[in-house]
């Protein structure tokens, strides 16, 4: 088991739309915690969100570097509906655990598209047993992506491995005429694999293996 | 995650766009079946809002409603009361309400200049 610290913003939904908001705007069907994926009209991928239920409010993670990119994204669009943000990213600290962790006092795990992720308040920091080299390799290992590396605004979520967080038959969502159209021709484009070490085109380099995103043969 | 940290974190400020006076035209055809769903009661309104979500980010949001808690501006149009929210004002200044008749994909539609893109059904726009 091990525990690597990420980079993450950490923003709380409040208000009485705030599953509707957030359902109307990404791939999965968001009606409990889940990951989901914010998409552009042409459904290029804004940022992989964990979103997390706590109580009356809805906690959403993201990439930190996408934060203000996800806040342009959802701002605007909030118009008459009942719904606020905070941003609490810099009162905790976001982990991944390899193996699922056991939930403690002030501390919130769930289960993300990266493992086990950990929201702990910055008061109560968990020491890191993973190096950034450990944490490629699990990733490698299990075909995960993750931003600035296989998640970027080049690609959409069937090309990096997301495919499994868009949801096959909820309604409308921004970039779901494309996505919607990609599947049911079966025509997603190139897929995220692992590929040997040195290759030219990988995303991420591996102590053995790496991953890239390909065109498969099919 | 503690739950009292959340409620004292600051809500991020949302920068409203400038509230707009609507101007807003309903066709012929459109206050034809406004006239049937209203009959003779003119008590109601009808709300032409925008919510987020939908192919393109934004969708109509058509309601006919007694009363309504958000902050709108009313307008009176061949003597119907038309209830726009202020937060979407700047998406439907100078739109026009349309009703078309067909057996597929008819009802209610419209017509926004203010939209980039639509999407194919015509309920969400950008």
């Amino acid at each position: 088991m091990g525990i690597f610290q990420i980079e993450a913003y950490v923003f709380i939904l409040s208000g009485k739309d705030r599953w509707t908001f957030l359902d109307g705007l990404s791939t999965n069907k968001v009606d409990q915690s889940c990951t989901t994926v914010l998409t552009t009209t042409q459904a290029k991928i804004i940022d992989v969100i964990d979103v997390i239920e706590v109580g009356e409010n809805i906690a959403i993670v993201g990439h930190g570097p996408y934060k203000e990119e996800v806040l342009r994204h959802l701002q605007p669009r909030i118009l008459q509906q009942d719904v606020n943000i905070r941003d609490i990213s810099s009162l905790n600290h976001v982990y991944v655990s390899t193996d699922q962790f056991p939930e403690s006092k002030g501390m919130t795990v769930t289960q993300s598209f990266l493992g086990w992720l950990i929201v702990a308040p910055s008061s109560m920091p968990l020491n890191p047993t993973m190096s950034l080299q450990e944490f490629d390799d699990y990733r490698i290992q299990n075909l995960i992506p993750f931003q600035q590396k296989e998640i970027n605004q080049s690609v959409h979520p069937f090309n990096c491995g997301l495919a499994q967080y868009v949801h096959e038959a909820k309604g409308c969502y921004i970039g779901q005429e494309l996505l919607t159209r990609m599947r049911s021709r079966g025509k997603m484009g190139k897929q995220l694999m692992t590929v040997e070490k040195d290759a030219d085109d990988a995303t991420t380099t591996g102590s053995e293996f790496s991953l890239a995103i390909r065109r498969t043969s099919t | 995650m503690d739950c009292g940290t959340c409620e004292s974190a600051p809500a991020i400020e949302v920068v409203q766009p400038k509230t707009v006076d609507v101007s807003l035209t309903i066709t012929e055809k459109a206050i034809e079946m406004l006239s049937d769903a209203f009959g003779d009661d003119r008590s109601h309104a009808l709300l032409v809002g925008v919510l987020s979500g939908g192919c393109s980010g934004y969708m109509y949001d058509l309601q006919i409603v007694e009363t309504t808690d958000i902050d709108c501006q009313e307008l009176d149009i061949s003597g119907f009361r038309v209830l726009v929210p202020n937060a979407s004002s700047h998406l439907l200044d100078g739109i026009e309400v349309d009703y078309v008749d067909r057996l597929m994909g008819g009802g209610f539609k419209i017509n926004n200049p203010n939209a980039s893109s639509s999407c194919g059904c015509g309920e969400s726009f950008a």
